[in-house]
């Protein structure tokens, strides 16, 4: 009989819609991080190196980027002939088969796959957030306080309490109150998601919750553990941590990766985030290149001049390019004397000779000023500008785009040319 | 497929001085990312041969290492793999290699255990890219008994490292010197060789019969009279690296763009063990200039026609020209390197110099390094 004390669940199913047009072709999770990573490397990782061998990665929302990542799971170790790691998409059943409606749902429709492996404890991620934590601290801390559920907490500024779910506990760690969104918060310790459950009570409390429209660890699995009395313990973890959910956070945690002593430490040896990687050459700098404060990954070719950026894994950047505090994501190409500032250029994109990607005043976009805001010129995966054009800010560009897409050779600040359509 | 491969990798040479204390020569880190015996390796990879045998000797502890799983050249598991034999006693013998047909004698039972009809072998210190298929349909085609890859090198280049060759005009191979000190003709064999497998298994017991013991010396050139040796000519980029110029001129070729799109960007690709290492940083301070970075380098010096392996740290004000700078190696502060090559996993205190005036200088320094 196959038995694994801890497995981890790891919820990726979502679209992440405040990345815009970076998540229109691929899930969240599988968004390109940090020059040569995706945001799943990191929950992925941290079960490997927690000791967790055993990982179901829940998908639905635009799997095919996040399976060909995953594969079987080779660089994280997770290709094991009993447990590793496993892609669980929804599926058809006899009688009722629905998508994934909720977080608790997508765990509840596979309790047959948690099952296989006999677990004493469960533990619950999203694929969503950038840090490094080593889960089996977590555990010990579970079981030593006897409890039922923990839930991981971070302290977050009062200030902004308001915007996370608040846990309050007592001096024990027992958790007294939720409150999700508050006004007034009672405390300043944020939920984040990450939740160690004893089986036992996973299992019943999903079961219990079968019907629950819409079935949410937050708002439905928790508290109904609470009310039935159940022992629920608040962790505190003090590391980084970041929700990279919005293109403004997204774009921060990148740049942060650059500061001379970084707070998020890729250069760690004992806990080394692993990634399938695509690119082996190393990266050539030629004569004329200026490179200052950057991250740059493999294979990469470099020839102009570089700020403040941080570059993937095959990028070529031609003579006379220039860019400031940028992201350019794996295989994309920057033509020679292309300008870009403050730009998001996704996998594979072109940006023609010339062209000129963030420039003039930021403007709120006229579409979805919620999402593309930040001053952000964003060019999606696959996409390309042609020739001298010139982008504005707070901007999003899709598909190949010729020079009769640009009223006046230019996209004005806050428009969106959305040439593949998939902007909703 | 209808070849097994063979890599002879036991060999050392005087020649690399101080650089093969380390690793073995088929071991030794080109351009970056990749060891020597990846480009053999890939060759064959690439041209579909499923079975390998690598056969070590000399400091072969991280070559065995770094081919501990065949996955990374994609080498079939139920059907070929990727073999690594060093020496070992048997009942029968306790003899290291002895040369390299003896090498291939002591591993007689793996060749007579194949189905493959003919063998490929190559060393594991060229840097080429080969389609093997190619050589064998020549081969074939000219029912010769051995195929020798040859290249003509450029008109006054030392030739005293290698086997040189002449051929008739139908390419049969009259006359082979093996590193003769000096000589007129400029084509050198390549050290890869196609010949039939049950062709191999006897030349082999032949010679062992004979005591003797080299491959070249022994059979090949012993055999040109009676045996049909043809050469196959390459013009692709090839190079041998088995000595310390030569292995500094390899990797700065990378430098040059045509070698790179070659190597890294034409099909089919170099494969390699993957290391998961963080991309290369550069902070303020760092001026990169015509030269190679690997990943998990953090820069914050100026590095000029340069190679830098993974794993590099370059302190602040640091000058390094035209040097190779193997992985895992600390720069402190302030360090100036000129024409050398530094061997992996030094550190060098900071405020060092080095200049290579006379050709290249092999750096080996391991002071204290103090990680926080």
């Amino acid at each position: 009989m196959i038995k694994k004390e801890m497995i981890a669940m790891l919820l990726a199913g979502g679209q992440g819609s405040r990345l815009g047009v970076l998540t229109a072709g691929l899930a969240k999770p599988a968004v390109p991080f940090g020059g040569k990573y995706r945001i799943i490397d990191f929950p992925l990782s941290n079960c490997i190196n927690s000791g967790i061998d055993t990982v179901g990665v829940l998908t639905q929302y635009r799997p095919l980027k996040l399976n060909t990542h995953i594969g079987i799971g080779i660089p994280w170790d997770l290709d094991r002939r009993e447990g590793g790691v496993t892609v669980l998409p929804p599926y058809e059943k006899v009688g009722k088969s629905e998508w994934y409606t909720g977080t608790a749902n997508a765990i509840y429709q596979n309790l047959e796959y948690m099952d296989r492996y006999h677990p004493d404890y469960v533990l619950i991620l999203s694929g969503d957030h950038i840090y490094k934590m080593d889960y089996q601290v977590m555990l010990d801390y579970h079981k030593s306080h006897g409890a039922d559920v923990t839930l991981a907490v971070r302290p977050v500024p009062q200030e902004e309490a308001s915007r996370f779910g608040i846990v309050a506990a007592d001096d024990q760690g027992r958790i007294r109150e939720f409150q999700e969104k508050p006004d007034h918060p009672k405390s300043n310790l944020a939920s984040m998601g990450i939740y160690i459950f004893s089986w036992p009570v996973l299992r019943d409390a999903l079961i219990a919750l079968a019907d629950q429209e819409g079935c949410d660890f937050g708002k439905h699995v928790l508290p109904y553990c609470f009310d039935q009395g159940k022992r629920l313990c608040a962790y505190e973890f003090g590391g980084y941590w970041k929700d990279v959910g919005t293109l403004g956070s997204y774009w921060q945690a990148n740049m942060e990766l650059i500061d001379i002593v970084p707070e998020f430490n890729l250069y760690e040896e004992f806990w080394k985030i692993y990634t399938k990687c695509e690119f082996l050459p190393p990266q050539y700098v030629s004569r004329d290149a200026r490179i200052y404060r950057c991250l740059i990954g493999d294979g990469t070719e470099v020839d102009g001049d570089l700020t403040s950026s941080v570059i993937g894994c095959g990028v070529r950047i031609g003579k006379g390019a220039r860019i400031r505090d940028s992201i350019v994501m794996n295989g994309a190409v920057i033509e020679q004397g292309a300008v870009l500032d403050r730009a998001i250029v996704a996998e594979g994109a072109r940006i023609g000779a010339g062209a000129a990607v963030g420039c003039g005043d930021p403007v709120p976009n006229r579409l979805q000023p919620q999402i593309y805001g930040d001053g952000l010129a964003i060019i999606s995966d696959g996409a390309s500008v042609p020739p001298r054009v010139r982008i504005g800010r707070n901007t999003a560009v899709t598909g190949c785009t010729a020079p009769g897409d640009y009223q006046d050779g230019q996209l004005a600040s806050g428009e969106i040319l959305d040439k593949a359509g998939v902007v909703s | 497929m209808r070849a097994v491969g063979i890599i002879l990798a036991g060999g050392n040479s005087y020649r690399m001085k101080e650089l093969s204390n380390r690793r073995a020569i088929a071991a030794m880190p080109i351009a970056g990312s990749f060891r020597s015996i990846d480009f053999s390796l890939s060759s064959m990879a690439n041209s579909r041969i499923q079975r390998v045998a690598v056969l070590t000797q000399y400091n072969s502890r991280s070559l065995s290492a770094h081919l501990s799983s065949s996955k990374w050249w994609d080498f079939g598991r139920k059907q070929g793999g990727l073999f690594v034999f060093p020496p070992t006693v048997t009942s029968e013998n306790s003899f290291w290699y002895r040369g390299t047909a003896d090498a291939l004698y002591q591993n007689l039972e793996f060749l007579r255990n194949c189905h493959e009809p003919y063998v490929v072998i190559a060393s594991g210190d060229g840097v080429y890219k080969l389609d093997f298929n190619k050589v064998l349909e020549y081969h074939i085609a000219k029912k010769a008994d051995i195929t020798v890859v040859c290249k003509r090198l450029p008109p006054g280049e030392d030739v005293s490292r290698f086997g040189v060759l002449r051929m008739n005009e139908n390419c049969r191979i009259e006359q082979f010197e093996e590193k003769p000190m000096a000589s007129d003709a400029n084509t050198i064999s390549c050290g890869i060789y196609v010949v039939r497998r049950r062709q191999l298994i006897e030349l082999i017991e032949k010679s062992a019969e004979e005591g003797r013991f080299d491959f070249v010396r022994d059979i090949l050139i012993r055999c040109r009279g009676v045996k049909k040796i043809y050469g196959y000519k390459i013009d692709s980029y090839w190079s041998n690296i088995a000595s310390v110029d030569a292995y500094y001129r390899t990797n700065m070729d990378f430098l040059k763009p045509e070698v790179r799109d070659y190597f890294f960007r034409e099909y089919p690709e170099v494969h390699s063990k993957v290391e998961d290492l963080p991309p290369a940083k550069y902070n303020p301070g760092s001026e990169v200039r015509n030269s190679l970075v690997s990943a998990g380098s953090i820069i914050n010096g100026a590095v000029e026609n340069s190679i830098l392996f993974k794993n590099v740290f370059v302190g602040e004000n640091c000058v390094i020209k035209n040097s190779i700078v193997m992985n895992d190696v600390y720069l402190g502060d302030n360090v100036h390197l000129e024409n050398c090559i530094v061997e992996s996993r030094d550190t060098i205190r900071a405020n060092t110099y080095y200049n290579g005036d006379d050709g290249i200088q092999i750096v080996i320094q391991s002071d204290e390094r103090y990680i926080l």
